[in-house]
């Protein structure tokens, strides 16, 4: 299962094609549907590629990709539209995709903001205060997994905005 | 003389001071009593000035006509902002739909997959109940009738009934007024949050932290929800749910309810939808599961937490905004009385004080032939 994941990976062309139940349609491009749970952000949008953040690691959708379902981590999703232009990113703490075999992915996350609307200043600043609470907390507590995780968004946060934080 | 025109004077500033309360009583006849002191001292003639409608000067009834149709114009603009709120909230409820149905079916398909595993996560898995902990919410502002005071009443019910029944007991309020009844009254308060006129997801995730937080670490075996469900513009019922542990079967089978306000009969109406329950999805074999099934079930139930306190926030609001409504048209109501009460009163008075002056020609003029 992880070979056949890695292989997907490097020739995703033709392993999809061998994969897919659904070889009889091939159109290029897919249906997203992105949810948070206060507003809904695209509802059967049509894009070409969507890059998932996933918490084994990221892996692009396109038409007709294997169906997959994943738990997201916390990073950065990636949207590219049928007009070719610069992806759109939105950075996402978590969620959950899930991918049919109709060319439909479903992305439900709790949060989403726009990379372009993160001030990288209130992050460092952030991710510092997350790094003093981690020293600060006693070893083993609750504290310091809260600060440990605070810290893990901060920087994958950073490294979206092109910080580099450690 | 001068006393009792003096005594009648205080008597009506102290009737200015009023509060919406007041309106439902009418206030026993403040210009009557002026009258009546006029006619019974038999003195009308020499205290002209006590002739309390003819002269063009500040006039206590007119003035007090004057304010109860402005607090008339205030509940009245009260009450249609109310109703502008209550269709924001059930637009904000009908945003939190797709999420909402997309999490049943992906939570339905993984249930049915993994069958009798799931039910030894330990969100899902009831204990043994030796503390509850009760989340409450309710307003932050007054003005809203029976609102806070059904919820609270409801509450204190709910706890005394759990400590009767030797479960230990503590509270989680939202919402300013459930928080000052209780702190008051030195209830075991664990967390306190504000409610605000548009709950929003950062606040609902705030919320489900905690409690998720409470449940796991073993502080608490089990969470209720105290909200007020909006079934009608007159009608909000108090109600109780379990949140926390979730039953498996209530995620993926139970529907959902949305209200609608619309105007019916020239005044406003809420409708109440019941919308079927979102397919299981079914997985096709091939499906790649990135993470083992239980992990990502594991993953989704906060986000179901998350979405459910959202929506009982929504619908908690919602319902405080009806009972505004309401409350604020009862008292537009009541002052519409009022004003027609003060109307008469100010106009008999008026009718009086001429016939009286008449009356006095008449005689004077007698009494020169």
């Amino acid at each position: 299962m992880m070979q056949s994941t890695l292989l997907r990976r490097i020739a995703p062309t033709l392993t999809r094609r061998a994969l897919s139940s659904n070889a009889a349609e091939a159109s290029s491009v897919m249906t997203l549907n992105f949810n948070l749970p206060h507003e809904t952000i695209y509802n059967g949008a049509t894009v070409s590629q969507v890059i998932v953040p996933g918490a084994a690691g990221e892996y692009g959708v396109t038409a007709d990709h294997v169906p997959v379902v994943a738990q997201l981590k916390a990073g950065v999703l990636q949207i590219m539209h049928e007009s070719a232009g610069e992806p759109e990113k939105y950075f996402v703490p978590g969620g959950f995709s899930i991918t049919h075999d109709n060319s439909v992915t479903d992305i439900s996350c709790p949060e989403a903001v726009k990379v372009d609307d993160i001030d990288p200043a209130a992050v460092s600043s952030n991710f510092e205060a997350a790094r003093n609470a981690y020293t600060a907390a006693e070893a083993g507590s609750a504290a310091q997994a809260e600060a440990m995780v605070d810290m893990e968004v901060y920087r994958s946060m950073g490294s979206a905005v092109g910080i580099n934080l450690s | 003389m001068r006393f009792f025109c003096v005594a009648a004077a205080l008597a009506t500033a102290s009737a200015f001071t009023t509060s919406p309360a007041a309106f439902t009583t009418i206030s026993p006849s403040v210009g009557e009593r002026s009258v009546n002191n006029v006619f019974a001292d038999n003195s009308a003639h020499r205290t002209r000035k006590a002739t309390i409608v003819m002269d063009g000067k500040a006039n206590a009834i007119r003035d007090r006509i004057t304010s109860v149709k402005n607090t008339r114009k205030i509940t009245m603009a009260m009450k249609l902002v109310a109703a502008a709120k209550v269709r924001r909230a059930q637009d904000a409820v009908l945003a939190t739909r797709p999420f909402s149905e997309t999490l049943q079916s992906v939570f339905g398909g993984l249930i049915e997959r993994l069958g009798g595993e799931a039910a030894e996560l330990p969100l899902l898995t009831q204990r043994d109940v030796k503390k509850v902990t009760i989340v409450v919410i309710t307003g932050d502002r007054g003005l809203c009738g029976g609102y806070n005071s059904f919820m609270i009443k409801k509450a204190e019910k709910r706890y005394n009934e759990l400590k009767a029944a030797g479960v230990d007991a503590d509270m989680v309020l939202i919402g300013k007024k459930g928080i000052t009844y209780f702190q008051r009254r030195k209830f075991p308060i664990r967390k306190t949050f504000e409610t605000g006129q548009n709950p929003d997801s950062k606040q609902a995730l705030a919320i489900s932290e905690e409690l998720l937080n409470t449940f796991l670490s073993g502080e608490t075996d089990a969470v209720e929800l105290l909200y007020t469900k909006f079934v009608s513009l007159i009608a909000s019922t108090p109600s109780i749910r379990t949140l926390v542990p979730f039953s498996a079967s209530e995620i993926s089978q139970k529907g959902d309810e949305v209200f609608q306000l619309t105007s019916g009969n020239g005044d406003f109406e809420v409708e109440r939808k019941e919308l079927d329950v979102a397919e299981p999805q079914e997985f096709p074999n091939d499906m790649i599961f990135e993470q083992d099934p239980l992990q990502i079930v594991n993953s989704i139930l906060p986000l179901y937490l998350n979405g459910q306190i959202l929506r009982t926030l929504q619908e908690s609001v919602a319902s405080e905004l009806a009972a505004r409504m309401q409350s604020m048209q009862s008292a537009s109501d009541n002052a519409g009385s009022l004003a027609k009460d003060l109307s008469m009163q100010y106009n008999r008075a008026r009718q009086a004080a001429v016939t009286q002056e008449i009356l006095e020609i008449v005689s004077g003029a007698q009494a020169l032939e």
